[in-house]
């Protein structure tokens, strides 16, 4: 005991393994990633549909939109929160926004509604979490229904469709061959990586979910860092909005609906701990390929859309278990 | 000594327990009394009452998960399972009996899992609960591919509007829910283990209490309301729905939080929950009567509940 | 061993235990000691933090077993192998921390777990549960009723309703740790009059106090326990306070640090001018100078964490002013890390460390705006920093991206100085820096210390173990029920001296 106490020279390869082993990201991103592989293989053995220059871009833009949903959401849960709210506050802001580009036909406009929509709601989460100090699975399932009625409220039960091509080749058009969603995804994996990594914010999200108490003793604005996480939240939310409403070209009021889930089971299954502190951007991506990849197998073996939300729950249980075991002792 | 003893009976059986809740309630019926003439009419008040009967089935039961600080998010969904094996079991032909047996089995079953990935497996409530969302309202579509099932034995949609001494029956249900909720929350040593592993987990294990079996009881009592609930739904529906359940857990929840229940501590009060699901029954007609649309009236609970948690916040300051 | 049995008792005690020894690693708890409790006798147990108190009657209850010792039943050797035993010979604990559930009401309370049962399964006997709770509450003559919910009483009367629990299991010897810790003088009143209901009863109690006036105005026998040993018993007419604490002091030195004192102190850094908060410290004083380290002594629960969570800004203040640099200070934890203040914590698990992250990302994380002024964390510069702090505190780590959870006591602490010296502190407030670190690296820490304090910083230290404020500080203050009752200069501080301001004595 007294023993370790005293400063001892360190075996040079211990420290080299451990740093490499730090540096990409640790065991768990291994694994995800033989994952994605097995998947992929099974999948090209079990079909012939599978390996086709469509299906795989296919995949890769459906990848992007729950990735862009669940990258804000994983800044959330590395603080030790939740948000439930994802889904509606993309509904919402994509019918507003939807809205103002069939009244106005301007682009920009339509960026500006939907993302400051997406983080005013985001806001008002972040809100009800500090300053009221309501839990955060309550206050954003709670936020879930208002925004959802608000969403039938604004939309009447009618629904928008027919935007301009301009505006549709966010979530439809091609550069280079590969959807334009995929570039965004890239784009936002990357910024997203940087926040965390390389930004001071991005390493007190990470202090904040590993003790909440230590970082504010560190002098860490505990607050303020939640209601900017809970805004980036609900502005990724309203981003995604767009790319939905640019590639399904209609907005109705329950587009947001069955997002949710899966947007979090993506989180978790790409090893970001629901107890805060661990996981990555890099990962949500790779949970979201998983998932992607699950239900994209299920289509082309011909399992009906209707078990997406069982299967979805199925696994979400099963992530939730890993980290569980994974990072709990 | 006696009279010391009643002294104190006194106090807390009359004392105000959530001032809130009463002044909303009272506000609510003041202003839908005055603005709209129907509402005050017997034959709306019975509706009032008639929908809230199920919304007090799920609420009760909240009540109990919410003071274990937990959370059922996957009632509506469960529900819905509900109402398709009992609209699937009717038009098979099954005898009504079968169905309410089959319905609350499904209930049970979904409530136990809850519980057992809640206490055995250590899961937070919200996660499990959303998972078994997930499975619930999947299962519910699988079904018939989404489609209701209409075809039902005529005693089902006849049980909904059967009055008994003049008054409905599923408002008879309530009242029997309640007494039995009541029953175990005040009168059983169930009762005590629920408070007590919201208010002071640590003491209720001192004790040597069992806080898996509490918890798994508590889910599996929310499964079995939510069976009862379910079956009252599907024959108001007149038909076994995938779908049109979903959510009725934000009410319930709405409806505890409203009744001065807080998500902390297991501070709780169970009648407080019955005034909460008055209010919302309240609200809900009301706007319904102006002419307001269902999305109107959902912002609408969240905003009285958001009033609900304000005010829950003020008291628990210091 | 123990001569002394108060007059008029029956000749066997109740329960007493015998050369009891008890070791953790790296200490020794308790040895040979040897305490006998006599029916209807309150055993005052006294002693300075550490002696062995606590650990004494956590043995009596069975939440510790003894490595080796006696356990006497009514004179008659008895096993005693956890608190299923302590229960069966009645012994029964009120603790400072209440096992009570406060949405309950009093009577579901006393009987938590042992509700009388009714006719239907699972049915509680209401009629019965409320008549028997009253039945106990009346006994100790409290005007608490039995359906009030616990969380409306105030602590006195939550108290009575953990003794009443006590009592319905039979209980007959109770251990009671400072229980007037939190009580105003009126309820204190009540309560002993409770205890001499209880003595009356034939009830035995092993009473722990800090408190000189209620040791002798209660007590029937004094025992004084120092460093883990046996050091006497005295019946109270034969004894005044200064003999007391002249037994509870002088403990023996287990460490060999020694500082250059400062002589010249520098300019004011910090000063709580008249600082009451809601915390509960009322009527602050205090200075802290450069160059010198500052002792903040007194018994555990005597405010002193409260005074540092309030320089720190994490606890508000009510009243009074702070001056920091000659300028008022009243802000958050964030503000004081840019104004320069640190404070290590007493626990460095929950509030000092965050145990899943690296040394590095722990190390860093005060300083991250300051290091990275425009936002952008480059990962290389912060482990650079790392691993020169590493070196420079000798943290044993394998490798900046260890986690912290994985180090020793020690070297986590040398975590949490890293933090602060990386964020450029200047005043650094230490909260029981050595708690639970051995002894080794306790003269490390020292060292740190002192060497902050010659590069011109500031510190104030919080010690529970007297050696530590005698042999480090170049001055101290002495906190007594949240206030600061006394200033000892480098010339005044004996452990005499602190430990007489420290227990209500002159």
């Amino acid at each position: 005991m007294t023993e370790t106490s005293i400063g001892k020279t360190v075996p040079g390869a211990r420290l080299s393994a451990a740093s490499l082993l730090e540096k990409i990201g640790g065991l768990d991103l291994i694994i995800r990633l033989f994952v994605v592989a097995a998947l992929c293989l099974a999948l090209t053995f079990a079909t012939p549909k599978f390996l086709t220059e469509g299906n795989v871009l296919n995949v890769l833009r459906q990848t992007a939109l729950l990735f862009l949903i669940a990258s804000g959401l994983t800044l959330v849960i590395l603080t030790g929160g939740i948000d439930l709210s994802v889904g509606a506050n993309l509904g919402l802001s994509g019918c507003l926004a939807a809205l103002a580009l069939k009244a106005t036909g301007s682009v920009a406009l339509t960026f500006l509604v939907a993302i400051s929509a997406g983080a005013a709601g985001g806001l008002a989460n972040g809100l009800l979490v500090t300053a009221m100090r309501v839990p955060p699975f309550i206050a954003t399932y709670g936020m879930l229904w208002v925004l959802l009625g608000l969403t039938y409220w604004v939309m009447g039960g009618d629904s928008v469709h027919g935007f301009p091509p301009n505006f549709r080749i966010l979530g439809s058009g091609y550069v280079l061959g590969i959807p334009v969603p995929v570039y965004l995804m890239f784009v936002f994996l990357a910024i997203g990586g940087l926040f965390l990594s390389r930004t001071r914010w991005g390493q007190e999200v990470y202090a904040i979910g590993a003790n909440p108490e230590a970082a504010r003793l560190s002098g860490i604005p505990v607050q303020s860092r939640l209601i900017l996480v809970y805004t980036l939240s609900g502005a990724m939310a309203g981003l995604a909005a767009l790319v939905f409403l640019a590639r399904v070209n209609s907005a109705e009021g329950d587009i947001g609906e069955t997002l949710t889930l899966p947007a979090i089971t993506a989180v978790l299954i790409g090893g970001t701990s629901l107890f805060g502190g661990i996981g990555t951007v890099g990962g949500t991506f790779i949970g979201a390929l998983i998932l992607t990849l699950v239900i994209n197998g299920m289509n082309l073996l011909s399992v009906h859309t209707n078990w997406q939300p069982f299967v979805t729950g199925v696994i979400v249980i099963i992530a939730v278990l890993v980290d569980r075991l994974s990072h709990q002792k | 000594m006696a009279d010391v003893s009643l002294a104190h009976r006194a106090t807390s059986r009359f004392e105000i327990r959530a001032p809130g809740i009463w002044i909303i309630l009272a506000a609510l019926l003041l202003v839908f009394a005055t603005t709209t003439p129907r509402f005050l009419s017997a034959a709306n008040l019975t509706n009032i009452g008639l929908q809230s009967s199920i919304l007090l089935l799920l609420a009760l039961p909240m009540t109990l998960v919410i003071l274990t600080e937990g959370l059922d998010l996957s009632m509506g969904a469960l529900m819905a399972l509900v109402s398709m094996i009992v609209g699937l079991t009717s038009a098979a032909g099954y005898p009504v009996p079968v169905s309410i047996a089959a319905g609350l089995m499904v209930g049970l079953a979904g409530g136990i899992l809850n519980g057992l990935l809640v206490a055995k497996l250590d899961m937070p409530p919200f996660v499990a609960t959303l998972g078994t969302l997930g499975m619930a309202q999947g299962l519910a579509v699988v079904l018939t591919d989404g489609q209701s099932v209409v075809d039902l034995a005529d005693a089902i949609p006849a049980i909904f509007s059967v009055a008994v001494f003049g008054v409905p029956l599923p408002i008879w249900l309530s009242v029997a829910a309640y007494s039995v909720t009541h029953y175990i929350l005040y009168h059983t040593q169930f009762g005590v283990s629920i408070f007590a592993i919201g208010g002071n987990r640590d003491a209720w294990k001192l004790s040597g209490g069992n806080v898996d079996r509490c918890l798994i009881g508590v889910y599996a009592f929310a499964g079995v309301m939510v069976g009862i609930a379910g079956f009252l739904f599907t024959s108001r529906m007149s038909a076994g729905h995938p779908t049109a359940s979903l959510g009725m857990e934000f009410d319930a929840m709405a409806a505890v939080a409203l009744g001065g229940t807080s998500f902390e501590k297991g501070n709780g009060w169970l009648f407080g929950t019955v005034l909460g699901v008055l209010a919302i029954g309240v609200l809900r007609n009301g706007l319904n009567l102006l002419g307001f649309p269902s999305s109107v009236q959902v912002v609408s609970v969240g905003v009285l509940v958001l009033i609900a948690l304000f005010i829950d916040g003020l008291r628990s300051k210091p | 061993m123990q001569l002394n049995a108060p007059p008029g008792t029956p000749a066997v005690p109740l329960v007493s235990l015998k050369g009891v020894e008890k070791s953790f690693p790296g200490v020794k708890a308790l040895s040979d000691v040897s305490i006998d409790l006599y029916a209807g006798e309150v055993h005052m147990i006294m002693g300075e933090n550490g002696a062995g108190k606590s650990t004494l009657m956590k043995i009596l209850c069975g939440a510790y077993t003894a490595d080796a010792g006696e356990f006497h039943y009514k004179g008659v050797p008895e096993q005693m192998r956890g608190p299923r035993d302590a229960r069966r010979f009645g012994i029964s604990v009120i603790f400072q921390e209440f096992s009570l559930v406060p949405h309950l009401d009093v009577a579901q309370n006393i009987f938590l777990g042992r509700e009388p049962k009714g006719r239907l399964p699972g049915q509680i006997d209401r009629a019965c549960l409320y008549r028997e709770a009253q039945r106990y509450l009346d006994m100790l003559g409290c005007d608490i009723g039995a359906r009030t919910q616990v969380h409306k009483l105030r602590v006195a009367e939550q108290q009575m309703v953990e003794i009443a629990k006590a009592l319905s299991q039979d209980a007959r010897v109770l251990v009671l740790d400072e229980p007037t810790s939190a009580l105003s003088d009126r309820e204190t009143e009540q309560l002993f009059g409770v205890i001499r209901t209880l003595q009356t009863e034939g009830v035995a109690m092993a009473y722990i106090s800090h408190r000189m006036g209620e040791v002798f105005e209660l007590g029937d026998r004094i025992t004084v326990l120092r460093d883990g040993k046996y050091i006497g018993t005295k019946l109270p007419f034969e004894t005044n306070p200064d003999d007391i604490v002249r037994m509870m002091v002088g403990r023996s030195v287990d460490m060999s640090y020694a500082r250059n004192f400062c002589e010249t102190p520098g300019e004011t850094i910090i000063e709580m001018k008249n600082v009451s908060a809601p915390n509960g410290i009322t009527d602050i004083n205090l200075v802290v100078r450069r160059g010198e380290i500052v002792g903040l002594s007194g018994l555990v629960g005597s405010g002193r964490t409260e005074v540092a969570r309030t320089l720190f800004g994490a606890d508000p203040i009510s009243s009074g002013e702070i001056l920091y640099g000659g300028k008022p200070f009243r802000g958050t934890p964030t503000m004081a890390r840019d104004g320069g203040i640190a404070l290590i914590p007493e626990s460095r698990k929950t509030q000092g460390l965050a145990l899943i992250r690296s040394v590095r990302d722990n190390m860093v994380v005060s300083g991250l705006g300051r290091m990275f002024p425009k936002g952008w964390f480059q990962p290389s510069r912060a482990t650079a920093a790392a691993t020169s702090l590493i070196e420079r505190l000798r943290v044993a780590t394998p490798s900046p991206f260890r986690r912290v959870g994985n180090l020793s006591g020690g070297n986590q602490q040398k975590v949490v100085i890293g933090k602060w010296l990386n964020a450029g502190s200047q005043l650094f407030i230490f909260d029981e820096p050595t708690r639970g670190i051995d002894v080794g690296a306790k003269s490390e820490i020292f060292a740190l210390i002192d060497g902050l304090v010659k590069q011109g910083n500031a510190v104030l230290m919080i010690s529970s173990e007297l050696p530590e404020i005698i042999n480090v500080c170049d001055r101290a203050y002495v906190m007594k029920d949240k206030r600061v009752v006394g200033e000892l200069s480098r010339g005044q501080l004996t452990q005499e001296n602190v430990m007489r301001l420290a227990v209500h004595h002159g």
